[in-house]
This record gives C-alpha cells, sequence and structure tokens, in this order.
C-alpha cells in the first residue's frame, strides 16, 4: 500500500494480492517480481475496477481519454510520466479527492473512483466552468483510503481553504482538491480582455469550504 | 521591502498588505492562485514604464506585458515551472530579457536600452530591458536553477544569447559573432554568437536554451 517516492518525478509502488494498484497506461518505468497488467476496460464487468456502469458510462462520454490499467499479482512497479512532477496524497477516507482525468498517475485500486460530470455537480455553472477553462467536463472522483499520485508540470503546493479563508486559482494552474469544496468560475471578463490588453487573469476559480487545494507552478496543461 | 517569499524554488510569494509601497507589477498571466482581495489590471502601454518607454517598446519590438497587482491578500506566481530568481535592487541597474521578468516593485522603473548593432544579427534582439531604482525584482530562470557568473576588469565573460537571463552591475556588453566559410556550408559549431561582459558586476544565466 501506498507510493515511495524515488525521485520528484517517480514514484515505488508495492504490488501484492488485495492491494493492485491502477494507474494511467503506460505510466509503468520498470517493474520486478511477478506483476501482471491488464487494460481497464471501460464497458459493464470489466474486471469490476473503476466504479460500475454509470462511471463507465461517464468514462465512454468523456472518450476515454486517459485509459487506467492495472497491476496485479506481487511485486514492485515504478511509475512515470513524460517527466512530469509527482505528487503523492494520502487519503484517510474521511474526505474524497477530485482530480482532473489527465492529472492523475496512479491510485490505490481499493479506492472507489467515478468520473463526474460537472454539470451534475454544479448544475449548468459547472459545465459552463468545464468548458470556459478547458479542464474539460469531467472530473474523476476518489474515495476511500489509500494513496494517490498526481501529475505537475513543477510541482505542486497545496492551499488550505477553510472558514472565511477563500482562495482563488488560475484555471491552468489547478490540479486537485480534497474535502468539501465549492469551485466556482468567475469571469471578470471587462473591455481591456476584449481588445487584447487584459491581465492574463481573467477567468479565475474561487475555491470556497473546507478542504485542501493542489496548485501546479506552472500554467501549462499536461 | 518584507513580503516576498518563496513557497518552492518555483513559486513566488508576495504578501499585499494594500498600501502602495507592497504593490507589484508581474508578467501578465502569472498569477497561479491568491487570498484576500487583490485585483489585477493590466499596466497599459510600456509595462507601466510611462508613455516614452511604450514608445520605444514599439518601435524597438521588446515587449514587456505586465499587470499591475494591487489589494490587500498572497498572491503566489509562477510561469513554466521556471526556478524563480530574487534580486534586492538598490539604486543598482538590472539588464535583463524582458521575457525574463516575473515580478517587480511597483516602485522600480522600466526601460528599454539599446544594447549595440550587432544583435541583430543574432535574433536575441538590439534592445534589453533595464530595471533601476529600489525595490525586488523576480526573474524566471528556465530548466534549472539559475547560474550567477561574477564579471571583474580582470576577468571578462562570454555567454549564449539563448540562455542570458539578466546582469546587475557596470558591465559593457558586446556581440562576438564567430561567422566563417564553415557556417556557410552549415558545418558551424551552433555557438556563433555569444555575449561578452566586460567591467565589474555579475551574470545571470539558466541552463536552458531560449
Amino acid at each position: 500500500m501506498g507510493f515511495t517516492k524515488v525521485t520528484s518525478k517517480v514514484v515505488l509502488a508495492e504490488v501484492r494480492p488485495g492491494a493492485e494498484v491502477l494507474a494511467r497506461r503506460g505510466a509503468m518505468l520498470a517493474t520486478t517480481g511477478q506483476v501482471r497488467f491488464s487494460p481497464v476496460s471501460a464497458g459493464p464487468g470489466g474486471g469490476g475496477y473503476g466504479g460500475g456502469i454509470a462511471s463507465a458510462l461517464g468514462r465512454a462520454m468523456q472518450g476515454e481519454a486517459v485509459p487506467l490499467m492495472v497491476a496485479e499479482g506481487s511485486g514492485t512497479v515504478h511509475y512515470g510520466f513524460r517527466g512530469h512532477h509527482v505528487t503523492v496524497v494520502e487519503l484517510d477516507g474521511s474526505e474524497p479527492m477530485s482530480v482532473e482525468a489527465d492529472r492523475l498517475l496512479a491510485h490505490d485500486a481499493s479506492m472507489s473512483s467515478s468520473v463526474v460530470f460537472l454539470g451534475q455537480q454544479g448544475g449548468l455553472r459547472g459545465a459552463v466552468r468545464g468548458a470556459v477553462t478547458g479542464q474539460g467536463l469531467f472530473t474523476t472522483q476518489l474515495s476511500g483510503r489509500g494513496s494517490v499520485a498526481l501529475l505537475s508540470h513543477g510541482g505542486t503546493f497545496a492551499l488550505q481553504v477553510g472558514g472565511s479563508r477563500q482562495v482563488v486559482v488560475d484555471p491552468q494552474a489547478y490540479v486537485a482538491h480534497t474535502g468539501n469544496l465549492r469551485v466556482d468560475v468567475s469571469a471578470s471578463v471587462g473591455w481591456r480582455d476584449a481588445v487584447g490588453r487584459g491581465s492574463g487573469e481573467a477567468v479565475q476559480l474561487k475555491v470556497s469550504g473546507q478542504g485542501t487545494v493542489y496548485v501546479q507552478a506552472s500554467e501549462e496543461k499536461l | 521591502m518584507a513580503g516576498w517569499r518563496l513557497e518552492s524554488p518555483r513559486v513566488l510569494v508576495v504578501d499585499l498588505d494594500g498600501s502602495k509601497g507592497s504593490a507589484v507589477r508581474a508578467a501578465t498571466g502569472s498569477m497561479v492562485a491568491y487570498e484576500g482581495d487583490v485585483s489585477f489590471k493590466n499596466a497599459g502601454m510600456g509595462g507601466g514604464g510611462g508613455l516614452r518607454a511604450a514608445l520605444k517598446q514599439r518601435v524597438t519590438g521588446e515587449s514587456l506585458n505586465l499587470m499591475e497587482v494591487t489589494g490587500r491578500g498572497t498572491v503566489h506566481f509562477a510561469v513554466g515551472a521556471g526556478y524563480v530568481l530574487v534580486l534586492d535592487l538598490a539604486g543598482d541597474v538590472l539588464k535583463a530579457e524582458s521575457e525574463g521578468l516575473l515580478a517587480l516593485s511597483d516602485s522600480l522603473r522600466t526601460d528599454v536600452t539599446f544594447t549595440g548593432l550587432q544583435g541583430a544579427s543574432s535574433g536575441q534582439g538590439l534592445f534589453t530591458t533595464t530595471v533601476t531604482g529600489h525595490g525586488q525584482v523576480a526573474l524566471i530562470s528556465l530548466g534549472g536553477p539559475p547560474i550567477a557568473l561574477r564579471v571583474s576588469p580582470a576577468t571578462p565573460l562570454v555567454v549564449d544569447p539563448d540562455s542570458y537571463i539578466g546582469s546587475v552591475g557596470r558591465l559593457q556588453q558586446s556581440f562576438v559573432t564567430d561567422v566563417s566559410w564553415r557556417n556557410l556550408i552549415g558545418e558551424s559549431s551552433g555557438e556563433a554568437f555569444s555575449l561578452r561582459f566586460e567591467g565589474d558586476g555579475v551574470v545571470y544565466i539558466q541552463p536552458e536554451e531560449r
């Protein structure tokens, strides 16, 4: 259980029967022992991973932009992806994590994941948020106990949100969040932006509630 | 001036207390997160350097896009996962490439200066941005931590224009060209143009070539 950081860009996972690991397809770098990799199929009855038909439907709608694979057996696996920085987050099961599908490197298979349509979460505003910020209309929600490896360009830093403490994040720099947070898009597009003289910060994500936001040190998408 | 710190080598954090002295100008779009009541406004033509600077930029093509960040709160800045180098200026002159400038205290002045005719052929530009006054400046170093190289009258320095990010001190800058018949037939070493610094000061370079 759990991921160990080998370098800032590579994590090591231990795989045992009953402690399988789900990861982005193609993210395996090296492996020892008896470990088998199989694709996680999106269809019904696809191996029992990934949270059932509803999320399979979600993935199908998403066009399966980020296919996953499962590592089974016993041994160790090194994971890494295109030289991006990896952040390991341990979840104690008390609060869920929301992460962009393409930011997810790996997580314990014991956690249940579901693909959430943003329009479902925040109504029309949620859908608008996804479309406006280019983040996509779906996010992956992980719940349960386990550890998650996130991908970022240049590493992440965590910002605590709680009570009256509200944080505003650049949509391109947003990576993930844990806890009960509301993420609203706020657009302050003025005439200056229309004529190309804006500050470049017209669209922002306002985060309120109780939890933690992970932000990367770059405005680059993966 | 307090209120500037590094969250990580790649993230600059600035605390704004609402006073004029804590306000900063930062590269357009470089905010990644903030708390509090902070407003972002395009610094206007010339990056807030006034009409003369704006006119020079228009003519020279040394474009400096800055936004004014004011209010009360904490702002995180980062660009392209580059390493942040914070310099304290106490009346010194900083010369920098405009694209390498992350943020500067509002009290500092920016201008565009002519660096020499031979720059035209290197593509690095004949003009450079100068920052003068008292305050703090943050530069971005892509590809890894910045490297500071000391220049003294006895030891002049030659750097690649593509990895040069800035320099502080009394320095004369000139372009060195090493073009021969080899370049014409495509057998160059890839280092035909370089920047030569003479005088007394410090030159900052980044590990990545633009």
